[in-house]
């Protein structure tokens, strides 16, 4: 198809501002799904993939629209993810595409991950068509709605398109703003081959499925491509699209998006962000913007059960053979066993594996606290990496300590200020910027030292907020901080498993609030429980969890013996679900006690 | 060896807040078509025992009528149930004859029917001496009445009186505790039931404890280390009263411990009648063909009054070795005098009782058990969280 004729873009909101079911609306229209086919919600829907046998993943759907001026013009729609953790993939996404869609709800206006990303869209150099949703409720502000989006993302929104996605108002206008406003794609067909991967993941059946943007040459079926900075040579074996039906085709020609199934069996080659371009006739160089995106957060995974360790590997090789970004490796605790080190991307990233874990393999984890990666120049002058607490040096090998900070953009009602700004404080932030956007909503710009941001601060800013506050961060560089490692003892044992690297000047508060935490996770035993917290050899805090009096069945039943055995088997099953240390018993929630020392907090 | 009969009679006049019990409260009318269907049970017992393949036995050595409330039946109903039970079995001339009895529900006419059917031990379910105690929890006697009751049985010739008693009721106290274990030995009868409050969900004032709500007095309930120490101190009270304790919650004079609740720990056989009446029977020699090695089989009847009354299945379970051995321990250990670990090499095999030698090292090592050559038993501390050292016994389920 002529170039002229090709519109790609993007839709940029908010969680529930309406994304998902524009996209559905956008479908419907174009005769992309018939209603009948249209189970509400394609780009959500799962339902596809058993249908086909491939995962359609909707990342990126081909609609063909027979505009108002009669031209049937190619509409490709590049789905984003919608998380904090992912900023990354969706930078690649936003440059797969010339436009956006800038969606925000009528009744909430913009939100912190709107602002982030429509940032990102104009960063890129994309169209933006802001689009307000939602009109149809009845506390639909549109006026208000505008005012925000230019005070706030900073775009005239005078033509702002309100629709209601829900009932399809205005949707068509949407289409007819995309084919007047999005320029069409630049590049050329005959040029050496330059396309980017925007998205990449691995099915079961077909082996990695690969999402390219074509900017320059020609994608032809069976050509042998190289990917640029992986440097693997592969073979282009199947080329298509999704319409959203997966329908194969010859060639993605510049200007193009579709999917390519190369013999790959690992995403780790794909990364997205790669280029891909021709073994025989290459680009002279990649396209801007490959990032080998690292993980910023840590944590160690453990089986309750020690023998279900080789389970849990198994199951951390399936789950990284479909995402490049999540890295694990051995670890062993004294206290926990053998279990994995793992990085992730945030800490819903985090949350993700963790819940694919326990629900789609069955296992049964204990998590340990989440911890960042810190930079450590020794006496001796090297310089050593450290997540794990356990590696933590000596602290007269200790020369400087440099923690990683992001840039927070928070924005919220004026009336939830207060406490925001209290909490970012309890959290050593130093502040950029505060801003009105309008008379009643703020923006704030926060430097945060991430250690902070990891344990709690979504939680605590939620409930401060009463969920009025969205954030989004990026790393923003380091900090140099004297910080220090916090242990926990059991029984005078050390358990490894729940040392932390905490700020030296809050490692009094924490240890005594860990301390006393503790003892309200962990059951009554059969004898005292001492727990203590120590900063080196210096105990700082120490509780006492009292032996249990009494557990005993003193009734008869009437020779109900089945009874008793039940309750016997209950309490000692209860048990299997709490690791030993020593001879103390202590459940999997305690291992993540230090998340929850902000519950009194409030 | 002699069997065990156990008729449960799931009747009350009212429901105590504490009771976690199947019984409950029904028209009058239901009571003799409940006999109707007990009696023909036991006119059926030798099938029953060969449909579930355990040793059907004719003679019997004890009989107990528990609850619910025995005494609530009419006495031609209880009559009848025992004129079917010798109709069945060969009931021994000393055979240890037990009716559970509300304080309050004894009349003349029930007395005599005592003494027709050969009754000669009766279970007081006295729970407080302390009135008020006793009212809040739903029981309808006073002190006066239960003390009238003993001296009605005593002039009736029905010596063998057993008292309950509960600690951990709401209201009560040390002070109040200590009363109640007086005036039970001042009473003067041979036997004493300590039982500990259970919280659970199937009583309401377990369920509104849980919920942590003020129904049923729950906010008076003592703490749970209180009601230990309530239960410790009435250890201590009684054994220097002679009334010894021969299991967790059994105390008795020399020569009055209860025959029929030694069997249950004992795991000697017995037969059970009515609803959730649990039997226990050794296999029977021909078992095998029900596959596995059972040594015994567990039945019980359905839990609740309409189903039983529709002939619901009974629930079979089949005892085998590994299990047979883990309820020794568990339930031999409720013992005063323990267990014979020698006696159950013999039984179960040398080998069994090896695996556990770790087990018992370090449940002594932890003062829970103490060993004096083959036998084997509780220290107190033990009898506290006997619990946490049967688990010990039960074996972990290969995965």
């Amino acid at each position: 198809m002529d170039r002229k004729y090709i519109r790609n873009f993007a839709i940029v909101a908010h969680i529930d501002h309406g994304k998902s079911t524009l996209a559905d609306r956008l479908l419907e229209i174009t005769g992309s799904l018939t209603s009948r086919e249209m189970q509400a919600q394609v780009l959500d829907s799962m339902d596809l993939e058993r249908e086909h046998g491939i995962t359609i993943k909707a990342h990126a759907v081909r609609m063909m629209y027979q505009a108002q001026d009669g031209i049937t013009y190619q509409l490709n729609l590049i789905d984003t993810p919608g998380h904090v953790d992912f900023s990354y993939e969706v930078s690649r996404a936003l440059a797969s595409c010339e436009g956006a869609l800038l969606v925000v709800d009528a009744s909430q206006g913009v939100e912190a991950q709107t602002l982030a990303n429509a940032y990102l869209a104009i960063h890129n150099g994309l169209e933006i068509i802001p689009v307000i949703n939602k009109i149809d409720l009845p506390n639909a502000d549109i006026p208000r709605t505008k005012e925000m989006i230019e005070s706030a993302v900073g775009i005239d929104a005078t033509d702002a398109i309100p629709i209601s996605a829900k009932t399809g108002q205005g949707v068509v206008d949407v289409l007819e703003a995309i084919v007047k406003l999005v320029p069409p794609p630049k590049g050329l067909p005959e040029n050496p081959l330059q396309a980017l991967i925007f998205d990449s993941w691995f099915d079961p059946y077909k082996g990695v499925i690969v999402m390219v943007r074509v900017f320059e040459g020609t994608l032809r079926r069976g050509q042998k491509i190289r990917l640029w900075w992986n440097g693997r040579v592969l073979q282009a074996e199947t080329l298509g699209v999704l319409t959203p039906k997966p329908l194969e085709i010859e060639a993605l020609e510049a200007g193009e998006v579709g999917f390519m199934m190369a013999n790959s069996k690992t995403v780790a080659d794909t990364k997205i962000g790669d280029t891909v371009t021709g073994d025989d006739n290459p680009a002279s160089e990649p396209l801007p913007g490959f990032e080998d995106i690292k993980a910023m957060v840590f944590a160690g995974l453990y089986t309750i059960e020690a023998h279900e360790h080789t389970r849990l590997r198994d199951a951390l090789e399936k789950l990284r053979l479909n995402d490049a970004s999540f890295f694990f490796e051995p670890e062993s605790s004294v206290a926990l066993g053998f279990g994995f080190r793992c990085g992730f991307l945030g800490l819903l990233h985090m949350e993700i594996i963790q819940e694919r874990l326990e629900r789609e393999f069955n296992l049964d984890l204990i998590t340990t606290a989440p911890g960042v990666r810190y930079l450590i120049t020794k006496t001796d002058n090297s310089v050593i990496e450290v997540d794990n607490p356990s590696r933590w040096p000596d602290s007269t090998e200790i020369a400087k300590i440099e923690e990683p900070v992001i840039l927070a953009t928070i924005l919220t009602r004026e009336e939830y200020v207060g406490g925001i700004l209290k909490l970012v404080e309890d959290k050593r932030g130093r502040q950029k910027a505060f801003e009105y956007l309008s008379a009643s909503r703020v923006k704030l710009l926060y430097e945060l030292p991430l250690n902070e941001v990891v344990l709690d601060f979504y939680d605590r800013l939620k409930s401060v907020s009463r969920g009025y506050a969205s954030l989004d961060y990026h790393l923003a560089g380091t900090w140099v901080s004297p910080m220090t490692k916090l242990d926990i003892l059991v029984s005078g044992e050390a358990v490894d498993a729940l040392s932390m690297i905490v700020h030296a000047d809050f490692a009094y508060d924490r240890g005594r609030a860990l301390a006393a935490k503790m003892k309200e996770l962990i059951p009554r035993q059969m004898f005292e429980v001492a727990i203590q917290a120590a900063i080196g050899s210096k105990i700082i805090a120490r509780e006492t969890v009292g032996a249990i009096r009494k557990n005993v069945i003193a009734k008869c039943y009437g020779g109900d013996i089945s009874r008793k055995r039940k309750l016997l088997e209950k309490q000692k099953e209860g048990k299997k679900r709490m690791k030993k240390i020593g001879r103390v018993e202590i459940p999997q929630a305690a291992f993540l006690a230090v998340l929850r020392l902000g519950d009194e907090s409030e | 060896m002699p069997l065990g009969i156990y008729i449960s009679i799931p009747f009350c006049k009212s429901k105590c807040s504490y009771c976690n019990f199947s019984t409950g409260v029904v028209s009058r009318a239901m009571y003799s078509r409940y006999v109707d269907h007990v009696c023909t049970d036991i006119a059926a017992a030798d099938q029953t025992a060969a449909s579930m393949g355990g040793r059907f036995e004719r003679q019997v050595d004890s009989i107990y009528l528990g609850g619910g409330t025995p005494t609530i039946l009419e006495p031609a109903d209880l009559e009848r149930m025992f004129r079917a039970l010798r109709d069945k079995f060969e009931v021994d001339h000393d055979a240890e004859i037990t009716v559970e009895c509300a304080p309050g529900t004894l009349t003349p006419e029930m007395l005599t029917a005592f003494l027709r059917c050969g009754v000669n031990r009766v279970s007081l379910g006295v729970q407080s001496w302390v009135d008020t105690e006793a009212a809040a929890v739903g029981r309808l006697h006073t002190r006066a009445k239960v003390l009238e009751d003993i001296s009605q049985l005593r002039k009736s010739d029905i010596k063998n009186i057993n008292v309950d008693l509960i600690a951990g009721l709401p209201h009560q106290t040390a002070e109040s505790w200590e009363y109640s274990v007086s005036e039970t030995l001042a009473s003067g009868v041979p036997h004493v039931s300590v039982y500990m409050l259970e919280v659970d969900g199937d009583s309401r004032l377990g369920r509104e404890l849980m919920a942590g709500g003020q129904k049923y007095h729950a906010h008076f309930v003592p703490e749970d280390d209180l009601s230990a120490d309530f239960y410790i101190a009435a250890c201590d009270r009684l054994e220097q009263a002679g009334v010894h304790q021969y299991e967790i919650s059994n105390f008795a004079r020399e020569g009055s411990e209860s025959r029929h609740n030694l069997k249950y720990w004992e795991r000697k056989p017995y037969f059970g009648f009515g609803v959730d009446a649990h039997s226990m029977l050794l296999a029977a020699p021909n078992a095998s063909r029900q596959g596995g090695d059972a040594v015994a089989v567990r039945f019980a009847g359905a839990d609740e009054l309409n189903p039983f009354l529709q002939n619901a299945p009974l629930v079979r379970t089949a005892v085998c070795r590994r299990e047979a051995l883990e309820e020794s321990f568990f339930l031999g250990l409720r013992l005063t005098r323990g267990v014979c670990l020698q006696e159950l090499g013999q039984e179960f095999g040398q080998s069994g009782i090896e695996n556990l030698t770790n087990v018992i090292e370090e449940l002594v090592e932890d003062g829970l058990l103490q060993r004096h050559d083959q036998r084997l038993c509780l220290t107190m501390a033990g009898r506290m969280l006997s619990n946490e050292v049967f688990q010990r016994f039960l074996t972990v389920e290969a995965q």
